[in-house]
């Protein structure tokens, strides 16, 4: 045992052990009449030629029977015909179910293959969306930049209203007190010229009265009389 | 385009004195990083911001100068408009105070945690999703493999002979 224990020890540790494996093969190996592998006629040929296996299998033939160590019975006839059919219905629709077969394993290899490309695609894009996502965080500045602004400009606006409202208040009352005294002045004009009007008409007696009519009857008179001298001469 | 129009006039607006001076901002640039979820946010902030502007725009920077030659030869009430005039000249108008700006600084002290935290997140994400596409880009192509390669490569695909040990060793529904 202990030396079976030695062999085990030197399985897998030759270097050939880590070489890739090679490619699955595509088609079985070859044969000759469907049954006989390939091999035995190059391994024949060098020493018996061409018609080295097919003297071999002869050769075996006659042998078994012969020595009747096969023996021809009811079941050879059997055998024979079912071979026959076997074989007749293989021929005939092999290539068919072989094809039918490998589209079944043609649509499950693309299958895998779409998940794959698939995963792909989505991989590259989730990565891509990953920068851009980056990218867009490191804008974050420009917000507070602009916050700040809006704070900025709300305070120097608070202050230029401030002070516009204390000098058009000032100005409202030094031009409050202008217009109060234009009004003074008017309404004591008004006021004057009312009276002076008022006192001339009262100091007109009735007396004045008709002598200034007498006074403008003389003179109408005397103007006419003179209008009718002119006239006449 | 009306933005660029805006965005120069904001360059120009410098505050003299104390007061910090205004950033010009880029609003084409900051609208490019807005992610589309965002987006009302970014448009009800523009037009904060713009009626803002407009509203600061809209009031002169000097006030009115009073003519206190033109008063104090008019007004007849005595000593009034030298009156006015010295206590006008001596007041100070006290300036707005600023409350806001210590929040915002502690708020883009908090965002920029934040991003930075999910940047690092973020570059760990990459890092996984590069690590899969290696894998994929490194798999043997599916004809080659055999059922032993599929469940190293895709190792949801190994068939469970303990849970279900009759074949086809997975729930007929999963078929």
């Amino acid at each position: 045992l202990g030396a079976g224990l030695v062999q085990l020890a030197h399985l897998h540790t030759s270097p050939n052990s880590q070489a890739p494996v090679p490619a699955l093969p595509e088609k079985g190996g070859k044969t000759r009449h469907g049954i006989i592998p390939e091999e035995l006629f190059q391994i024949l040929y060098p020493k018996t030629g061409v018609t080295g296996p097919y003297v071999l299998g002869a050769g075996l033939l006659t042998y078994i029977l012969s020595k009747e160590i096969y023996i021809i019975n009811h079941e050879t006839f059997a055998a024979a015909c079912m071979g026959t059919v076997i074989i007749y219905g293989v021929r005939k629709f092999g290539p068919d179910v072989a094809a039918f077969a490998d589209k079944l394993n043609e649509e499950k290899v693309q299958k895998a293959q779409e998940v794959k490309d698939l995963a792909m695609t989505s991989l590259a894009q989730a990565i891509q969306d990953e920068k851009k996502e980056q990218w867009r965080a490191e804008g974050r500045q420009m917000l507070f930049d602009a916050k700040r602004n809006n704070v900025a400009m709300l305070l120097e606006t608070n202050r230029r209203e401030r002070v516009h409202m204390v000098t058009n208040d000032v100005k409202k009352r030094l031009d409050y007190q202008i217009a109060l005294q234009t009004l003074h002045r008017r309404m004591e004009q008004e006021h004057m010229v009312n009276w002076v009007e008022k006192n001339v008409v009262t100091s007109i007696t009735p007396q004045q009265e008709k002598a200034s009519i007498a006074k403008c009857i003389t003179d109408l008179k005397v103007l006419a009389k003179v209008q009718q001298a002119k006239t006449t001469a | 385009m009306h933005w660029r129009a805006v965005g120069h006039a904001y360059t120009d607006r410098k505050m003299a004195g104390k007061r910090a001076a205004l950033k010009a901002i880029d609003w084409l640039a900051f609208a490019e990083r807005v992610p589309p979820n965002q987006r009302a946010m970014f448009n009800n902030l523009k037009t904060r911001s713009d009626a803002i502007g407009a509203k600061l725009s809209s009031l002169p920077e000097k006030p009115v100068t009073i003519d206190w030659s033109f008063y104090k030869t008019n007004v007849a009430r005595a000593g009034m408009v030298a009156e006015f005039e010295s206590k006008f000249s001596a007041l100070t108008i006290p300036e707005p105070k600023d409350t806001a700006t210590a929040a915002i600084n502690t708020q883009e002290a908090e965002a920029n945690k934040a991003a930075v935290a999910y940047v690092e997140a973020s570059k760990a994400r990459i890092g996984q999703y590069e690590k899969e596409l290696e894998k994929f880009q490194n798999m043997i192509p599916f004809d080659q493999m055999t059922i032993d390669d599929l469940n190293d490569t895709f190792p949801e695909t190994k068939l469970d002979k303990e849970k279900h040990p009759y074949w086809p060793h997975k729930p007929i529904a999963e078929l």
